[in-house]
């Protein structure tokens, strides 16, 4: 692993912010140290308030940080950038656009020709399935179809990491399923590498190459948990049944639980 | 230092941070132009028969209070007492017209909208009379009552209802007919559905259109003042401004904006927000 | 909603313009309400008359719809009529272009940081709330009784209240989409550009619509109270020359042209602008 670059780097990073109401000071992050590597899939889990999103924030640009560095590719992480792509927990698709048109927007902020665009747009299109649905507004697809197509205007964007944050976490069970074996099929065939935030244990291991567990807040790197189950196999309909993600699955989850509880108790 | 640190905390409490800050930001741009005009009267950009300065718009209000001898001419509008004259009968005239047009406006609307045939053949009235703003009306008010308090209490009460009548008529029209048959079917009688059911179903409507009245009434009286009263902010303003005291105009005009403010933040907003949440009803214009 | 979908079942699917709106709507005037409009209209006419017939003096206090009639052709055929209401409508187009030009990138301006937003949102409502009206006695000291003045004064009342609701729908986008392009690398005037325009779509028209009714009031007041020709002053000099025919004349006309301005042009422009723009979930 180590003699491939890491695309990701995050050392030091600790992160306080002031309490919207009361204005008293929130320790969300304490001392985040991680890498991530060219094609892989890291998951982090971890308890409600742990700083997940926080963390997924600063890595976005969209929150300034003062103690630590992140970097990507070597480049100090200091405000948004095409270079990390974000697919949001909300419907973060402007619902004024089409599916095309959304698609093709990082492309378009970069000053891509018509012609080109329209030719990658196509390619991502139909790579999450929305073949179809390019002239269709937001509003006339259902929550998975408007999560595959803001995976497919990140993807198009072509980022050299991929965040998503909990983008799974507001459909339903049954379209959460097929959404998670095809991300797995997207990350295999696209060889993106992805960082994954979500609170529930199972998608965490369904996916992950690797899994970080939070500790409850502040936020530490509590634990990694290595996956090593080819992306092929990966099918919920074996991957049930599989031991290597049965043990891995119930030592997240145990590392979890435990969290929860610290976090109730205080 | 601490002591200082605890009372801003406790007022962070009480307020809420993001509430204190917006109070806080929102106030800059107004303490900004308070300097700008203060620095115009310093460095004369534009002369003082143009903007007035502060000091001279604060004097006002005492010159036209200045013969003033007491409570008893105060509350009589005595010609003496100015300023508190012409904002008590503007204020008093708001009040007037709110207590006749507000209820003619809202029964008749909730009558019209109770059945449909009468209410789709009053709406065009109701489209006409509102689009004849109330300003449009003064002319022939002038005509029929002559300068004086009655042409201007006529357009407001003229503004104010058009508006309560139409919006009632709406907000009738909006209830759903489920409830007016549940009411009859337990044996209610016309008044209970009116009572139930009308009523409280076109509040929200209501409401809105008693902000709105008031709002264009408050307007259009200001407006009537000038062009057929003989008392009231608007007509001070405008005789003012033909004698060119401007101090006194901008003062009229400040106190105009703040009376108007006031009423609508602290009164009819509230009002609003308050029917909305107590009958959970959000209304929906059509 | 459901009123919505009756419209778009009526029309060509995918042709719903603002032209097609107007014609449906036309057609709908004509259809229905033609016959309720026309004994409304009559019914009006006789009680008018009645008490027109039954007052003394009429020509002074209410004269008949008769006399408003050939007061009417009286005035079309000097020209008058014509001359005024194109003067009254071109101070309105003029005033309120410029009050919307100007407010609707002002608006977006000041919402494209929350900080900015939040400390203007205060004073933007202060000024839309101060009616245009109220501030004429100011502006007639510094202009005199001019076109200029009018002008003024229709370029307050229809610029504040403008600015005000850009400002307010900018505010109302959801931070999300703001943080979705930054993400996908676009700059500042990209963000305005492709998201707080046109997330701001619904309350531009909404704010249009408004900003045109006040100004469409300012209008008639201003040319009221700085005697510049025109519908308001028209009615104006009718009341002091004792010609109420031409009065009530000049009130039906302000009437009609404020129903067919707003009927017919701005109500389909806003309802369409809402339904092709205003799909936001919140």
């Amino acid at each position: 692993m180590n003699a491939v670059s890491a695309k990701l780097v995050v050392e030091g990073l600790s992160h306080h912010y002031p309490d919207e109401y009361t204005g008293e000071s929130v320790h969300a992050l304490e001392d985040i140290n991680l890498e991530l590597y060219e094609g892989e899939l890291v998951s982090v889990v971890g308890p409600s308030g742990c700083g997940k999103s926080t963390l997924l924030n600063i890595l976005a640009g969209l929150l300034p940080y003062k103690v630590g560095t992140a970097s990507v590719d070597g480049n100090i992480i200091d405000g948004p950038g095409p270079d990390r792509g974000v697919v949001f927990q909300e419907h973060a698709i402007l619902p004024w656009r089409t599916v095309a048109k959304n698609i093709g927007h990082g492309l378009e902020i970069r000053g891509i020709l018509k012609s080109e665009r329209d030719r990658r747009v196509q390619e991502f299109i139909d790579l999450v399935g929305l073949t179809g649905f390019e002239d269709k507004y937001p509003h006339e697809l259902s929550g998975g179809m408007k999560q595959r197509c803001q995976v497919a205007r990140t993807l198009c964007s072509d980022p050299v990491v991929m965040l998503m944050d909990e983008p799974f976490a507001a459909v339903d069970a049954q379209t959460r399923i097929t959404l998670q074996e095809e991300l797995n099929r997207i990350a295999q065939a696209t060889q993106k590498t992805i960082l994954f935030i979500t609170h529930s244990v199972d998608e965490a291991a369904f996916l992950a190459d690797r899994c970080l567990v939070f500790s409850a807040r502040p936020g530490q790197l509590k634990e990694i948990v290595e996956i090593n189950i080819p992306r092929e196999k990966r099918i919920w309909a074996d991957m049930n049944n599989d031991p290597d993600f049965i043990t891995a699955r119930d030592r997240i989850l145990k590392s979890v639980r435990e969290e929860v509880s610290v976090a109730k108790e205080e | 230092m601490s002591a200082l640190s605890a009372v801003s905390i406790s007022i962070q409490r009480r307020f809420g941070r993001q509430r204190l800050r917006k109070i806080l930001l929102g106030s800059i741009p107004f303490l900004v132009m308070i300097g700008v005009w203060h620095a115009n009267t310093v460095f004369e950009w534009l002369p003082p028969v143009f903007i007035p300065s502060i000091g001279d718009v604060w004097e006002a209000i005492f010159f036209l209070q200045e013969d003033c001898a007491g409570f008893v001419p105060l509350i009589m509008l005595d010609n003496s007492c100015l300023m508190s004259t012409h904002i008590l009968s503007s204020v008093g005239r708001v009040i007037l017209a709110a207590i006749i047009g507000l209820p003619f406006g809202i029964a008749f609307g909730i009558l019209a909208g109770m059945n449909r045939t009468v209410s789709k053949f009053l709406e065009p009235v109701g489209v006409f009379a509102n689009s004849i703003s109330g300003i449009a009306w003064i002319p022939l008010a002038i005509v029929w009552f002559g300068v004086g308090w009655v042409t201007t209490l006529f357009i407001m009460l003229n503004t104010i209802f058009w508006l309560m009548f139409f919006n009632s008529m709406l907000g009738v029209r909006s209830v759903a007919r489920v409830y007016e048959q549940s009411v009859l079917t337990m044996g209610g009688s016309r008044w209970d559905v009116i009572r139930q059911v009308y009523l409280p179903g076109a509040m929200p409507s209501i409401i809105t259109g008693m902000r709105m009245s008031m709002g264009f009434g408050w307007r259009a009286l200001i407006a009537a003042e000038m062009i057929g009263g003989d008392s009231g902010l608007g007509f001070m303003i405008f005789t003012s401004a033909a004698e060119f005291k401007i101090e006194e105009v901008f003062l009229g005009v400040i106190v105009i904006a703040v009376i108007f403010m006031a009423t609508d933040r602290y009164l009819l907003a509230p009002l609003e927000k308050w029917t909305v949440e107590r009958w959970g009803l959000v209304w929906k214009p059509t | 909603m459901q009123k919505k979908s009756s419209v778009s079942s009526l029309t060509q699917p995918g042709q719903r313009t603002a032209f097609d709106r107007f014609m449906w709507q036309f057609n709908q005037l004509l259809k229905i309400d033609a016959m309720n409009l026309v004994i409304l209209v009559v019914v009006i006419l006789i009680g008018w008359s009645i008490i027109s017939e039954s007052i003394p003096n009429p020509a002074r206090y209410l004269p008949s719809p008769l006399a408003v009639v050939l007061s009417s052709v009286d005035m079309m055929v000097k020209g008058l009529l014509p001359s005024y209401f194109s003067d009254t409508l071109t101070r309105l187009v003029i005033g309120s272009a410029i009050g919307l030009a100007a407010g609707i990138p002002f608006g977006l301006l000041l919402g494209l940081n929350r900080t900015v937003a939040d400390m203007f949102h205060p004073m933007m409502n202060f000024f839309q709330s101060v009616s245009g009206i109220a501030i004429f006695p100011i502006v007639v000291i510094w202009y005199g009784n001019s076109d200029m003045t009018v002008l003024v004064v229709i370029l307050y009342t229809s610029f504040f209240p403008i600015a005000f609701n850009v400002l307010s729908g900018v505010r109302e986008i959801p931070i999300r989409y703001v943080n979705a392009a930054r993400t996908l690398g676009a700059s500042r005037y990209q963000v305005m550009k492709d998201v707080l325009f046109p997330g701001a779509m619904p309350h531009i028209a909404t704010g249009s619509r408004l900003s045109i009714g006040f100004a469409w009031r300012a209008v008639i007041a201003g040319e009221m109270l700085a005697g510049r020709q025109g519908l308001g002053w028209m009615i104006f000099t009718g009341q002091d020359t004792d010609s109420t025919a031409e009065v009530i004349l000049g009130m039906v006309m302000i009437g009609l042209t404020w129903i067919i301005l707003d009927h017919y042009l701005l109500r389909p422009i806003e309802a369409d602008t809402i339904e092709r723009w205003g799909l936001v979930q919140r």
